[in-house]
């Protein structure tokens, strides 16, 4: 910003008085901050790194908020192909998200000086602009915190965790492009490695003439901090994708470790016994409601044509797998009910409460020739676990609306 | 440029209110000021607490990059690995949450990457005094064919 703005500019902006200078202090001090890798040109590289990671997170956390809470006029549209969208879509939210937590650490060390600029506010847009960074990193720490502890089905705080994280998501990407718009002029100063390119600006309380930042020092940073970004998807990346699995140290679920329930390894996000499924009624009997309504039990489920699918379980903490599907497709058992293709479904869990208990299936879902009512998980019948007596399970849908323990299934 | 700017400016100001609005007025989010006193929480540690220890650690560490480097790797996979290491065993009867022995991984990892950046400094020290010897070999040949 201008040091002398114009008078026209001082009317639309007017400066704000400086602070006794007694009170510069401490990390106010200039020249509190030595390494020479606190630069712009070091800040502009993080943050491209940082904003595309960013910016990847909220893209496919708006796809799966998308697939799970669609808006009417979308409904109709959401395709059920490809089988593994969902998989690919939520494994790159949670690998991006927690690249990003390397990458804000790095990027907000190497502004860490520009948090004790001096005077702190030197007019009012200034200001403005300072409260605006400050609400983006607090939008991004609070993302990167809430969405790591979901992962491990933590939650020590007083809010709804989906909610709060879509909403905290919009704030940031908001607060990211005033950023990024504040400022522009800056980051294309930096954009590339130019011996042409102005010197930077000298940083706040470091004494002029000297060289703010060497190539060396920024490229250790760079260096360090992609190493750290490596070593975090290296060690957790694997409980999405299976090839990273036998360098998978702390990711919170292991697809195929078989250390599970002891009769498979594909995980679970809800056991029967949080909701309440252990003990199915012995005269079970799965309701297909419409024109031609019936109730059907297992045996009955059994004998009809079976389909047998490869079709992932992807969670929307990040984690996802493949089995080996077997039972009758759901496109028959609404077809017998007279249910006319093209119709949206709705189906009912046994569980007794939960935010998924009933969910909605459009009818691209419902009448794809993948999409069953599975009775069996690789050729053994389902455990309670996994949705015992039968489960819904359709290609390229998050995990909580492949719904496990089902009861009925209606034309909506 | 200027339109860019300003396109930017007045997305980003409706994404941000847009969140905003939609976090005070989400009939799920009861507490909003619970979010905002978090929010403000994980700042005021970030900025508060961890910054100033880096900055300490990083003094410290001054002149030895392979170090700062470590510190960094370990100080990111921490991040992700403490929480697993703290909550491992609380997986509400779910026997597929947390099924890693997160500790004993933590420690296989801390002492593998220590190994291998010891191994690192080493071979640059190497690297270094074999380029000193060299060099010194070098100005001392000169010197005597120059005396010669």
């Amino acid at each position: 910003m201008d040091p002398d703005p114009s008078p026209a500019r001082r009317r639309l902006d007017p400066p704000l008085p400086a602070p006794p200078a007694a009170l510069r202090r401490g990390p106010f001090r200039p020249g509190a901050f030595r390494s020479p890798a606190h630069g712009p040109r070091t800040a502009v590289v993080l943050g491209r790194w940082l904003g595309a990671a960013l910016l990847l997170c909220f893209a496919t956390g708006l796809v799966s908020h998308l697939l799970q809470d669609p808006p009417s006029w979308l409904a109709g549209r959401l395709p059920s192909r490809p089988v593994n969208g969902y998989r690919l879509s939520q494994g790159l939210h949670v690998v991006a998200g927690l690249a990003a937590i390397p990458l804000a650490g790095a990027k907000l060390w190497t502004v860490y000086p520009r948090l004790f600029a001096w005077p702190p506010a030197r007019s009012v847009l200034h200001l403005l602009e300072r409260l605006s960074i400050a609400l983006l990193v607090a939008a991004v720490l609070l993302e990167l915190f809430t969405g790591l502890l979901n992962t491990l089905q933590w939650y020590p705080w007083p809010f709804p965790f989906r909610q709060t994280h879509y909403w905290t998501a919009w704030t940031a990407v908001g607060a990211l492009l005033v950023h990024l718009a504040v400022k522009a002029p800056e980051i294309a100063a930096h954009w590339r490695r130019t011996r042409s390119a102005p010197l930077p600006a000298p940083l706040p309380g470091r004494p002029t003439g000297r060289p703010t930042e060497r190539p060396t020092e920024r490229r250790a940073v760079l260096a360090a901090t992609a190493a750290a970004v490596g070593a975090v998807t290296l060690t957790t990346a694997g409980q999405s994708v299976p090839w990273l699995r036998s360098l998978d140290l702390f990711a919170p679920r292991r697809p195929g470790s078989g250390s599970g329930t002891g009769t498979d390894s594909l995980p679970v996000n809800r056991t029967a016994a949080q909701a309440g499924t252990t003990a199915v009624p012995a005269d079970w009997l799965l309701a297909v409601d419409g024109p031609g309504g019936y109730r059907i039990g297992l045996a009955e489920l059994r004998a009809l044509p079976q389909t047998t699918a490869v079709l992932p379980i992807a969670c929307v903490e990040g984690w996802s797998a493949d089995a080996r599907w077997t039972g009758v497709r759901l496109a028959d058992l609404l077809r017998r009910a007279g249910v006319p293709a093209g119709s949206t479904v709705r189906i009912t869990s046994l569980e007794a409460d939960g935010p998924y208990r009933v969910t909605e299936m459009p009818a691209a879902y419902a009448d794809d020739p993948l999409t069953l009512l599975a009775l069996a998980l690789d050729g053994r019948p389902l455990t309670p676990d996994h949705g015992f007596p039968a489960r819904v399970v359709a290609p390229n849908r998050p995990g909580v609306l492949q719904t496990k323990w089902v009861a009925r299934i209606e034309a909506v | 440029m200027r339109i860019l700017r300003g396109a930017l400016l007045l997305g980003g100001l409706a994404l941000l209110a847009c969140g905003l609005v939609g976090l005070l007025t989400d009939p799920y989010v009861t507490g909003p000021l619970g979010v905002l006193l978090w929010a403000a929480g994980l700042v005021a540690l970030h900025d508060g607490l961890w910054l100033p220890l880096v900055c300490a650690l990083g003094a410290a560490a001054t002149g030895r990059p392979v170090l700062r480097g470590w510190l960094v790797v370990t100080a990111a996979v921490g991040a992700v690995a403490v929480p697993a290491v703290l909550r491992a065993g609380d997986d509400h009867g779910n026997p597929t949450l947390l099924p890693l022995p997160y500790l004993r991984n933590w420690l296989l990892f801390l002492v593998a990457s220590a190994t291998a950046a010891a191994l690192v400094a080493a071979v640059r020290r190497g690297v270094r005094q074999g380029f000193g010897r060299a060099g010194r070999a070098r100005r001392a040949g000169r010197a005597r064919r120059a005396g010669r």
